[in-house]
């Protein structure tokens, strides 16, 4: 009894917590509500449960042919345990990124050898990064500056400047964000060079919920994620995220035998 | 009675006058073409010592690495005053040092070519051997001097696209990992060499410290030049004994150029902080002596088929000569020559032979080998890529000709030692009612 009254009263919270974000997020923000709204982005999209998706990814880039790779993304926020197994295409088929307590490693099948890489490493010679696919981190890892109010397309969007906190682990050391303030949604993001050159540009057009029952409550992700290399223009990436599913993983899922084994 | 043999001899190959000039020139060409081979062994190995010891290398390297985290590594050395003054005295052998940066990056124009580049970060006024082996076609090495330049290689413009005065932004991570871009202007373009020219370029030391965001004192390498690059290996040793002793964590040695440790050994290792490697020319220029390796195994393959068609042809010669020449055998040594005279005979015949031949042939390489080197032949690019230089050397040591000459006359001397006894072994009456 108890614990269903417990159970109906975080709903409720959850409920009047998102209740308050449109209404909370429609006009200019001071710097509190700025990093209110960073903190509601990131629990919005927060699981605290396992996360499985499948991803396709397509890679433009110079001089090469499009490649489009298939992968499945496992995630375990509550341990920041993270991991992405390449399906397709075939010469990239059992490759993955395994990520154990901030050690990013790959796993090459063609050479059976892991590799420590660094976490802001390109997937797989895509444009994305670890960071574009884990859970969200804005209000740990940044300082925002609230810049105004803007009109994005068809959207009344809240720009919003990041700036890295020190000694926090990423790979631009600021971020320009274009928050939707209907939705609290990130539709837009501009990533800065220490020098101040934009490095990349990242849209967000479509998101997606999901019910999960261990939060309990909606997580969302970007559905769509688009990446423009703003030095090397002519590379990009498109990502797809379908067929998230929120059931509980194996135990011994983020682990390099059962990576290796996948590879097989 | 050894200068009667000799008279005997000379007078035989006078006497027998086209089979002496085929022979001899069979010996002389080959004489030649194996000086030319050495020469050309010789002339890639000079030029990839020449340019690798240059653009890309010291003798005697004094590195290292620093790892913000376990993942995470930069090829770098911080306060290098600090290590030059360990090294102080340390290094009789040394001629002259040079210090370098050593960086990665990405190297995007504003005309849209892009690709990823193998920086050199160098103080211009302070490097002696660079001009002569960078020769620019375009700008001026001296405005590398200038913070935020660039010299580029010629076969990198087409996929760049830029020339001299064009802007182009390279990008990197830092060595904490966090992506940075400096613009930098192309200030010369230098004539290809090789394959190190083909993702190397230079840039000031500034402008590498800019791109990375290291601090004044901060660098790439310690490139040390010694009197005698054959001194490398001990120097090395007694350095990464001296640093130690100074309080610096040294790694092993281990024969891979900096950049394959970088990848694929340093990153692997759970350590963090800085450590210092001292290297050699020989490990930073590894896939020098795989090229060289295969270049001399070939060499050998073509001598050993050139030995082979030299024996044969005067086994087979001397053998006709000997044919030829029974009843005359007769008659010498029914006149009293023992058969030693005769052995000695026919060696010293095969020896006149091989000693005329190979000095011909001698004289013949080096005026080709000169000839090639004045004509200054360019080759293809893709033989550009190995040799390291867009034209022919042929460095013809005396040494090699010397080895080669004493070479083939020992084996034209052994090639007629069976003949020879053979036509020792003869009766001398069964010899005079030859008829051949």
């Amino acid at each position: 009894m108890r614990q269903s009254e417990t159970f109906v009263s975080i709903i409720l919270l959850v409920s009047v917590l998102f209740a308050q974000i449109p209404r909370a997020v429609a006009e200019p923000l001071d710097a509190a509500g700025t990093v209110a709204l960073l903190r509601a982005i990131d629990e919005r999209q927060r699981s605290s449960g396992d996360f499985k998706s499948l991803v396709y990814m397509e890679q433009k880039e110079r001089d090469k042919a499009d490649v489009v790779y298939e992968a499945v993304i496992y995630r375990r926020d509550a341990d920041d345990k993270w991991m992405i197994l390449f399906l397709k295409p075939k010469a990239e088929q059992g490759k993955g990124y395994l990520r154990i307590e901030k050690n990013l490693w790959l796993y090459d099948p063609t050479v059976g050898k892991w590799e420590r890489r660094t976490e802001r490493e390109k997937l797989g010679g895509t444009g994305s990064r670890r960071a574009d696919l884990d859970e969200s981190r804005l209000a740990d890892e940044y300082d925002p500056t609230y810049e105004g109010e803007e009109q994005l397309g068809a959207f009344k969007v809240h720009k919003i400047l990041l700036d890295a906190k020190p000694g926090v682990d990423v790979a631009y050391p600021q971020t320009r964000i274009w928050v939707d303030q209907a939705t609290g949604n990130i539709l837009k993001t501009q990533e800065h060079a220490l020098s101040g050159r934009l490095m990349r540009t990242s849209y967000f057009p479509k998101w997606q919920k999901v019910f999960s029952e261990s939060k309990p409550g909606e997580i969302w992700y970007p559905q769509e994620l688009r990446f423009y290399d703003e030095v090397d223009r002519a590379n990009s990436t498109l990502i797809l995220i379908k067929q998230v599913d929120l059931r509980p993983l194996d135990a011994n899922l983020f682990t390099k035998a059962w990576l290796e084994s996948k590879s097989r | 009675m050894g200068f009667t043999e000799l008279g005997i001899a000379a007078r035989n190959l006078l006497a027998h006058t086209k089979r002496t000039v085929f022979l001899g020139s069979a010996i002389a060409a080959v004489t030649g073409l194996l000086i030319l081979l050495l020469g050309l062994t010789a002339g890639i190995e000079q030029t990839m010592l020449r340019s690798g010891t240059v653009l890309m290398t010291g003798h005697v390297n004094v590195g290292g690495f620093i790892k913000t985290s376990s993942g995470q590594a930069a090829p770098l050395i911080t306060d290098y005053p600090a290590i030059l003054r360990a090294l102080e005295g340390h290094v009789p052998e040394l001629h002259h040092l040079v210090v370098r940066g050593r960086g990665f990056a990405k190297g995007v124009a504003e005309t849209g070519g892009a690709m990823d580049l193998i920086l050199g970060g160098l103080e211009i006024g302070r490097e002696t051997g660079f001009r002569q082996v960078v020769r620019p076609v375009a700008g001026s090495l001296d405005d590398l001097a200038a913070p935020r330049t660039i010299l580029l290689f010629e076969e990198q413009l087409p996929r760049l696209q830029v020339g001299v005065g064009d802007t182009l932004t390279l990008s990197a991570p830092t060595a904490q990992g966090v992506n940075n871009t400096v613009d930098v202007r192309v200030v010369a373009i230098a004539k290809s060499v090789g394959l190190m020219s083909t993702w190397n370029a230079f840039v000031s030391e500034q402008t590498l410290l800019e791109l990375y965001r290291l601090k004044p004192g901060s660098s790439g390498a310690i490139q040390l030049y010694l009197h005698d690059q054959r001194d490398a290996v001990p120097v090395a040793a007694r350095l990464r004994e001296v640093l130690a002793r100074a309080g610096y964590r040294v790694m092993e040695a281990d024969p891979q150029p900096y950049y394959m440790k970088l990848f694929q050994r340093v990153t692997q290792e759970d350590w963090t902080g800085f450590k210092l490697d001292v290297s050699t020319w020989q490990d930073e220029l590894i896939f020098m002596s795989w090229i060289l390796s295969a270049l001399n195994a070939l060499t050998t393959l073509l001598l050993t088929i050139l030995g082979v068609i030299v024996v044969i042809g005067i086994m087979n010669t001397l053998w006709i000569a000997i044919r030829e020449r029974t009843r005359e055998i007769g008659t010498l040594r029914a006149i009293g020559m023992q058969r030693r005279g005769v052995l000695r005979m026919f060696l010293l015949e095969a020896g006149l032979l091989g000693g005329g031949g190979t000095l011909a042939g001698a004289g013949l390489g080096l005026l080709v080998a000169g000839g090639i080197n004045r004509l200054q032949l360019a080759v293809p690019e893709s033989v550009q890529v190995v040799l390291m230089n867009d034209t022919l050397v042929l460095a013809v040591q005396p040494a090699a000709v010397l080895g080669a000459v004493v070479a083939v006359s020992s084996v034209t001397v052994l090639a007629a030692v069976y003949p020879a006894i053979r036509a020792a072994r003869l009766q001398p009456v069964s010899a005079m009612h030859h008829f051949g």
